[in-house]
């Protein structure tokens, strides 16, 4: 038996988010805009889709006037995207 | 998107995300010369820096403090820029800053005892080299580190040697020299 991909992370966007959150201690919104080469608009609503379900935290700011937007992976989070990642792996090997 | 394309776009992500370490070793590089200088001076011109009670205590405190907040203004910019920051990134900050605190300690202590700090100080910058060195896998750091353990040793067996000629070397050897090194190395962990 093979354990359920998440549903949440089978997005290009979502996962990109999620592998990078997993590496770094926190990250600005600009950051991930440049490395999922998404729109403003889509990397928000993917962004809040994360957070609404709890795998990340968005802090907001103001920095010398500008709004700064900050993300970090939550515990929740960590384990959904440890999970997903043992499940895809676990789908590679049957094919092998 | 099937698994195999998952899979492979979690590790190009990743690996996109890279831990600079360039910005470490302008640390070092700045580190050691400013360390070197100062020891230079004290060295050679022990009247002036020595003059009064409180002259070396002051030109040991005030110049390394300068130096923390410049060295910490560009490790804020630096962050700013980048846009992220690593758990190793910020696994080194807090061994630096928790160094940084101690190393004070250790100088304004000294006064009360009426005792030279700069072994225990090596030792210290040893540890945290060493530390730094395994946290980022970078063998001439560990080199580094293991030269400012023995000027420390030598310190702490021979009280005829000048405390501030084996802190220049340290400083040289532990932090200039590894610091340009890691500067010039293609290596991102």
């Amino acid at each position: 038996m093979f354990s359920p991909l998440d549903k949440l992370l089978t997005n290009p966007v979502r996962l990109m988010v999620m592998s990078v959150l997993v590496k770094v201690n926190i990250c600005d919104f600009n950051y991930l805009k440049k490395i999922t080469n998404s729109t403003q608009g889509n990397l928000s609503i993917q962004l809040k889709k994360l957070a609404e379900n709890e795998y990340i935290s968005i802090s907001k700011s103001f920095e010398n006037n500008y709004p700064k937007t900050r993300c970090t992976i939550t515990k929740t989070g960590i384990a959904a995207f440890e999970k997903h990642f043992k499940a895809l792996q676990s789908y590679q090997n049957l094919d092998l | 998107m099937n698994h195999s394309e998952q899979l492979n776009l979690i590790n190009e992500t990743i690996d996109k995300t890279k831990d600079q370490l360039k910005p470490t070793s302008v640390n070092f590089i700045f580190w050691g010369i400013l360390i070197t200088v100062l020891s230079i001076i004290h060295f050679l011109f022990p009247e002036y820096v020595q003059r009064s009670q409180y002259s070396a205590l002051l030109f040991w405190t005030i110049i390394p403090v300068i130096g923390i907040i410049l060295t910490v203004i560009y490790n804020i910019k630096t962050r700013v820029r980048m846009g992220y920051e690593t758990h190793l990134n910020r696994a080194l900050k807090l061994v630096w800053g928790v160094f940084n605190i101690a190393w004070i300690a250790l100088v304004v202590t000294s006064i009360f005892k009426r005792q030279n700090p700069v072994e225990d100080v090596l030792f210290l910058l040893g540890v945290v080299l060493l530390i730094s060195a395994l946290l980022i896998r970078f063998k001439p750091l560990i080199i580094g580190g293991g030269a400012v353990f023995v000027c420390s040793l030598i310190l702490m067996t021979n009280s005829e040697i000048n405390p501030m000629l084996i802190n220049a070397i340290a400083a040289f050897a532990g932090l200039f020299i590894p610091g340009l090194s890691l500067y010039f190395s293609k290596s991102n962990v």
